[in-house]
């Protein structure tokens, strides 16, 4: 199958610069340099038909576009590698194999946006993906594909790293900005957005890695190529699926948007482990809705997904079994979800702790009728918060009161965990 | 201009309105914790939720943060944004302890107050309540973490609003924690706010703990009278004793916030040992008969040394009834003296403020928040005029530089909330490059060849004078030809003095004869003072003082005066708890006023110092005045306390400002 | 107090900054990795070099997983809690571990030499349950595989930096 993005990979080790330059790296960058304006490079994304791969699934292209160019001072790019959803690691995957994909793709993003400096966000705990980076920034230069002058133009970059602490809450672009800033990471009210008031109150982009490192292949091979590896309409391009659970191979792997579940699971996984049968999964990452067996042939693209009633999110596919306690689950996801949060707005700093507390009643057999309704509303009023991680919190509390509210009631019934 | 509906009110208002202030405009209070009209916006505690029902945006919104718009339709009472707000406050009380009966807030507490609006009353959380651990933040604040909501109105008014960089919070998710890096005492000098600003009882002012529930207290608009730029705040006042004081909005002058000194210092007008009674050569007496004493002693005084010998003094602490009162008094003998200073720079800074000053070159302290360029000359800001710093933090925030041109003397221990840039002289600062610049300065300190050169420019003045109404005084000083205390003494004329509310060094006065002293305070020369008059304080008075910026602000008497009820030892009481005597202290407790019926308060003769003066003048032979404010002041008369006072410029149309 | 070479490193940091408190988390991971954890000490150095109050780096340093403003042990054992190793079964090496290291959640050994501390997601959810130990990954992991970790770091001391600085 055609790759983009792991198409240079080697087994087991990170392919090098000179592999990656013999096998065509950096030649979007000196196509676009040579032979393109900024916005053609931004009109190739936009008709590419790439959507942003960090959760949200806006079109980058456009996205870009709401740059606004004639304000003075500096504009900024921020490529957000904070990746702490549970359940995603394609990020680190990418990295620890190709660094040069997103080198390249960071800087034909600065050149359609005019940024002069750009950033790379990286969460804890991704050192390899780091020094693979810190590498590659260093080989990019000496080659003249970053810094002062690019290719003997007049497009300079510079391209720095940041290495974060630890916090989930980083990944969220705002608060991604005033971590960046060396301030608290809370969310910034939006608007304004920051495409026009982001990083030191200057006009920002931040892309997620996968989206970034999309775009040298979109400039190499033009936007129809691109679009037209999708399996159907509604995609566009390929997508790493980063597969978890109750799988004979987790593994991450590239495959085309619009491929369904089934295909993942009985293709590159190989299947359910043994012995076991598909009850339920996560498709994009812990902040998305179950999906049932009845979901297994949607295809894995952002509309469709969204259709039925979840999210493609990150493409962090998690898979659940028969006999996998699904209020269990839940709870652990909103376990995390409730210690991650900033403590900026009330609903999500006490209202994730009081799910916490009624679910953990729940799974221990001490819930109650009323217990389901408390967890109904707050699906609903958490929805009002001042980011969207309480609403990423409450997605799968949503997708087990829709599909599996049965198996909580029969926890409630039964005064003790069913599968226990 | 956006129109909108609210709750089936029409409502139009200025762009940039938001939709809570444009409900509050036909008011309608929607509840909020963390809006607060002087800070940043947070959006943080989601309280302020309302249904829009069409237009622009629709759904649940919160109100504190969206602009009104054109066609809107809100609903505040919507089931939808009932059940938000609902939620939000029992997300809030999953944690809050049970603690009103023993919270000093209790009564002046918006989350009391919504969560009883909001009809939360049964439990369904069945977990712990989370606790943190209080810390020790000085002797000013106390600090009770539990009883947090995490609105973070303190930190941002700690930190980005006054700049202090020792409070702020900690921690993420349910740990967020408000505090210091350790315990001590909170090093900004407007950390008292803390109390004002939080909507709960994290902050409760240590000073006044325990003493009194929000409705026993007596109010009245008052005015800072501790330095010129005259703040305006509002005394607790609760069986005659000031428990608390509490900033009070006025957009031009404080915003909302007063300096620790205004809300702390409360010595003076609480001292047990202030001087109560009036008294003739040290023998306690009664109003009527000291004001014959003193009546005629200046008569005979004046007969035998001539109305020459004789000098009236007051003070820039003076209210402004008190200064023109002063000058009727004076005006009853030929050749007597009038004086409100003893230092003549002092008097010659007062009066070159009063000459200069025009509606159009003056500063309010709150322009300092727009100003593109601002100096600092020879001031000694936190201690001269606190209040204006944050307004400067402000415009430096946004861009604009900050000049110092420091007088050595004054530069011990200056901690500004914003960076300075060092300058030499006015010479060295580019005021002429800037649009909206302000010259910060202080009218003893300023010769008027250095203003006149700040004039050329175009650059606005916020000239801080040496006492609160120095500016009044030096008005009045200005209509009745009053002059430096140390000029009449160098003149060796004066032989004999009354004062009101003065603080003339008593060491200058070898061979005069104090007369009469009036006061609320026990000074060197009310010990001196053959007859001494004990007057209110301000807070005790109603009155007019006039600001640095020549606003008049009027305040209102909070409290009828006299011995607290709470005993005549009021030291023992403070210290007692919950009426035990403390280590150290007499078992007995000390005597309690007499509890007798009576138609006076004891220790209640006090009278506003204007007040003294009219009876005085009465029994010299003149009318009695009953409103000090006549004339060209009358128009003072009529002003609201409460609308942010106006400037006296207008008043004086005839005496032109003296080209600079 | 730090040694003169790694102040000026720091203040080197602080310099290439756009803003000296862009530098705050590199300085305060340093100063970690020299420390142990983050002393008050450390917040008073970081505190100075960044021109920021000890309490503006305590704001700073409280917010992150990772900065640590109590005592660990020489070498800090992370469990991944999320979602796919709990599919995977981390609470049976969360309490083989705990058994083994005789210490509860948030706890040092008497030798000082670990401490356990769950943590979020380590973005290698294919491969759980996971631990790390100082710097080193151990995956896919049995209560047997815990025991050869533990015997391992055991072995090579205490040696192992788990917070560099720049990569
Ligand atoms: C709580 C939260 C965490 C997030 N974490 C990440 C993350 O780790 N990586 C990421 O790329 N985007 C993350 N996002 C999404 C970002 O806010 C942002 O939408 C994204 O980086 C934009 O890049 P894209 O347009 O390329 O997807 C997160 C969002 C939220 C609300
Ligand atoms: S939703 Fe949660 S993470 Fe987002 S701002 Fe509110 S408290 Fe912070
Ligand atoms: S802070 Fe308010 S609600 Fe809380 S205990 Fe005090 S008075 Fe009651
Ligand atoms: S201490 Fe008071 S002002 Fe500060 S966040 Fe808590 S409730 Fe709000
Ligand atoms: S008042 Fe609007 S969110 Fe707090
Ligand atoms: S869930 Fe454990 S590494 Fe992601």
């Amino acid at each position: 199958m055609e790759q983009v993005l792991f198409r240079h990979n080697r087994p087991g080790r990170v392919v090098t610069f000179k592999e990656y330059c013999d096998e065509g790296g950096f030649n979007a960058l000196r196509k676009a340099i040579s032979e393109m304006t900024p916005n053609e490079v931004q009109q190739a994304v936009i008709d590419s038909g790439l959507r942003g791969r960090g959760g949200a699934g806006f079109s980058t292209g456009r996205k870009w576009s709401f740059v606004p160019r004639d304000l003075p001072g500096p504009r900024w790019l921020i490529c957000n590698c904070d990746e702490m959803e549970p359940g995603t690691y394609k990020d680190r995957v990418l990295l620890e194999h190709n660094p040069y994909s997103l080198i390249e793709g960071v800087t034909l993003a600065c050149y359609a946006l005019g940024v002069r400096h750009a950033f790379i966000f990286i969460r804890r705990g991704y050192e390899k993906a780091a020094n693979n980076l810190a590498q590659g920034l260093i080989e990019a230069k000496e080659a003249g594909l970053l810094g002062k002058r690019i290719l003997a133009s007049e497009f300079s970059v510079d391209i720095d790293l940041h290495l974060s602490a630890g916090r989930y809450i980083c990944g969220e672009e705002t608060a991604l900005i005033n971590a960046l800033e060396g301030k608290r990471p809370n969310p910034r009210s939006k608007p304004p957005f920051p495409a026009t008031k982001g990083l030191w109150g200057g006009p920002t982009v931040v892309n997620n890695v996968e989206t970034l490192a999309n775009v040298p292949a979109i400039i190499a091979k033009g936007p129809g190529w691109f679009k037209g590896l999708a399996r159907n309409a509604e995609g566009a391009g390929m997508k790493l699926f980063c597969v978890s659970g109750a799988v004979k191979n987790r593994v991450c792997v590239e495959l085309p948007t619009g491929t369904t579940l089934r295909e993942i699971i009985d293709g590159p996984c190989g299947g359910m482990k043994p012995g076991t049968k598909f009850k339920a999964c996560i498709p994009g990452g812990a902040s998305t809705q179950f999906l049932t067996p009845e979901h297994l042939d949607v295809p894995m693209d952002y509309d469709t997904v969204a259709k039925v009633g979840s999210r493609l999110g990150s493409g962090a596919i998690i898979v659940f079994e028969e006999g996998c306690c699904l209020v269990a689950a839940t709870l652990n996801l909103i376990t995390f979800f409730a210690r991650e949060s900033c403590g900026w707005c009330t609903p999500c700093r006490e209202g994730l702790p009081f799910v916490k507390e009624v679910l953990t009643r729940i799974e221990a057999g001490a819930g109650e009728e009323r217990d389901i309704e408390i967890l109904r509303e707050h699906v609903k009023y958490l929805n009002y918060t001042f980011c969207a991680l309480a609403p990423g919190a409450m997605a799968p509390l949503d997708g087990l009161l829709r599909h599996f509210e049965a198996e909580l009631r029969e926890h409630i019934v039964q005064r003790k965990c069913p599968f226990k | 201009m956006p129109k909108l509906i609210i709750d089936n009110l029409p409502v139009e208002v200025a762009p940039g309105t938001t939709v809570l202030e444009a409900a509050r405009s036909v008011g309608i209070t929607i509840p909020h914790f963390c809006y607060h009209p002087a800070l940043a916006l947070a959006s943080a505690c989601r309280l302020c939720a309302v249904k829009m029902l069409d237009g622009p945006v629709k759904g649940i919104q919160m109100s504190c943060s969206l602009p009104a718009q054109d066609g809107m339709v809100v609903s505040t009472t919507d089931p939808e944004a009932l059940k938000m707000r609902a939620l939000v406050i029992e997300w809030l009380m999953i944690n809050h302890p049970h603690d009103c009966p023993v919270c000093d807030e209790g009564g002046e507490c918006l989350l009391q107050d919504f969560t009883i609006a909001g009809g939360h009353s049964r439990r369904r959380y069945q977990g712990d309540k989370r606790t943190h651990r209080n810390q020790y933040l000085g002797e000013h604040i106390y600090h009770e973490m539990n009883r947090c909501i995490q609105c973070y109105r303190c930190v941002r008014f700690y930190q980005d609003y006054a700049g202090g960089t020792d409070f702020g919070v900690t921690g993420s998710a349910g740990r967020v924690y408000f505090g210091r890096f350790e315990d001590g005492p909170l090093e900004s000098p407007f950390s008292g706010n803390l109390v004002d600003i939080c909507p709960t009882g994290v902050f409760t002012d240590k000073t006044g703990r325990f003493r009194a529930r929000y409705w026993d207290y007596q109010f009245a608009p008052s005015v800072c009278q501790h330095c010129s730029v005259g703040c305006n705040l509002a005394p607790q006042v609760f069986q005659r004793e000031v428990i608390k004081i509490v900033g009070r909005r006025n957009d031009q002058v404080n915003s909302w916030f007063i300096c620790d000194r205004a809300r702390f210092d409360k010595k003076g007008i609480n001292d047990p040992s202030r001087p109560r009674a009036p008294r003739v050569d040290g023998e306690a007496t009664d109003y009527e008969a000291a004001l014959d004493a003193l009546a005629a002693r200046i008569y005979d005084f004046v007969e035998v040394h001539g109305p020459e010998s004789l000098a009236f003094v007051g003070s820039s602490r003076l209210s402004l009834e008190g200064c023109l009162m002063l000058g009727e008094l004076v005006a009853n003998f030929d050749a007597a003296s009038l004086s409100f200073y003893g230092d003549p720079a002092e008097a010659k800074g007062s009066q070159l403020a009063t000459e200069l000053l025009s509606g159009e070159n003056v500063a309010a302290p709150a322009d300092l928040a727009s100003a593109d360029c601002i100096v600092l000359l020879s001031v000694d800001l936190m201690n001269e005029g606190p209040m204006l710093a944050p307004f400067i933090r402000k415009a430096w925030l946004g861009g604009t530089k900050v000049y110092r041109i420091a007088d050595p003397a004054l530069l011990s221990g200056q901690q500004l909330p914003f960076d300075c840039i060092e300058a030499a002289t006015l010479a060295e600062v580019p005021l002429e490059q800037a649009s909206r610049a302000i010259v910060v300065c202080h009218a003893t300190r300023t010769p008027r060849e250095e203003l006149s050169d700040v004039a050329a420019t175009g650059a606005r003045l916020a000239m801080l004078q040496p006492g609160p109404n120095g500016f009044g005084a030096a008005l009045v000083a200005r209509e009745h030809g009053a002059r430096p205390f140390d000029e009449l003494l160098a003149a060796r004329k004066v032989r004999g003095i009354v004062a009101f509310e003065s603080d003339l060094p008593v060491a200058n006065l070898k061979g005069i004869t104090v007369l009469g002293c009036a006061d609320w305070q026990a000074t060197e020369l009310s010990q001196k003072a053959g007859v001494f008059l004990p007057t209110t304080t301000w807070m005790e008075s109603t009155g007019t003082s006039i600001n640095f910026e020549g606003r008049a602000q009027r305040f209102e008497r909070a409290f009828r005066p006299g011995y607290p009820l709470k005993g005549l030892d009021a030291k023992y009481y403070a210290q007692s708890r919950y009426g035990e005597p403390a280590p150290g202290q007499p078992k007995t407790p000390p005597p309690q006023p007499p509890r007798i019926p009576r138609g006076e308060i004891p220790g209640g003769q006090e009278i506003e110092a204007w007040k003294a003066m009219a009876r005085l003048l009465e029994k010299l032979g003149g009318e009695l005045i009953v409103e000090p404010l006549t004339g060209s002041w009358q128009p003072l008369r009529d002003i609201d306390p409460e609308a942010g006072g106006e400037r006296i410029f207008s008043l004086f149309k005839s005496s032109e400002p003296d080209t600079l | 107090m730090i040694p003169e070479q790694l102040k000026k490193t720091l203040e080197a940091r602080v310099a290439h900054a756009f803003s000296a408190r862009e530098a705050a988390v590199d300085v305060m991971k340093d100063l970690q990795f020299h420390y142990g954890w983050l002393t008050d000490e450390a917040v008073g150095e970081a505190a100075e070099i960044l021109g920021l109050s000890r309490l503006q780096v305590e704001e700073l340093a409280t917010f992150y997983e990772m900065i640590y403003r109590r005592p660990v042990g020489n070498k800090m054992i992370h469990i991944c809690d999320s979602i796919s190793c709990w599919n995977a079964g981390y609470e049976k090496i969360l309490d083989h571990l705990k058994a083994r290291l005789g210490v509860e959640v948030g706890g040092t050994t008497a030798d000082g030499q670990f401490t356990l501390v769950p943590c979020c997601c380590m973005g290698r959810c294919g491969d759980g349950p996971l631990i790390s130990i100082g710097s080193t990954i151990y995956d896919n992991l049995t209560p047997e595989l815990v025991d050869q970790a533990l015997e391992l770091e055991r072995l090579s001391g205490s040696a192992a930096p788990e917070h560099q600085g720049q990569a």
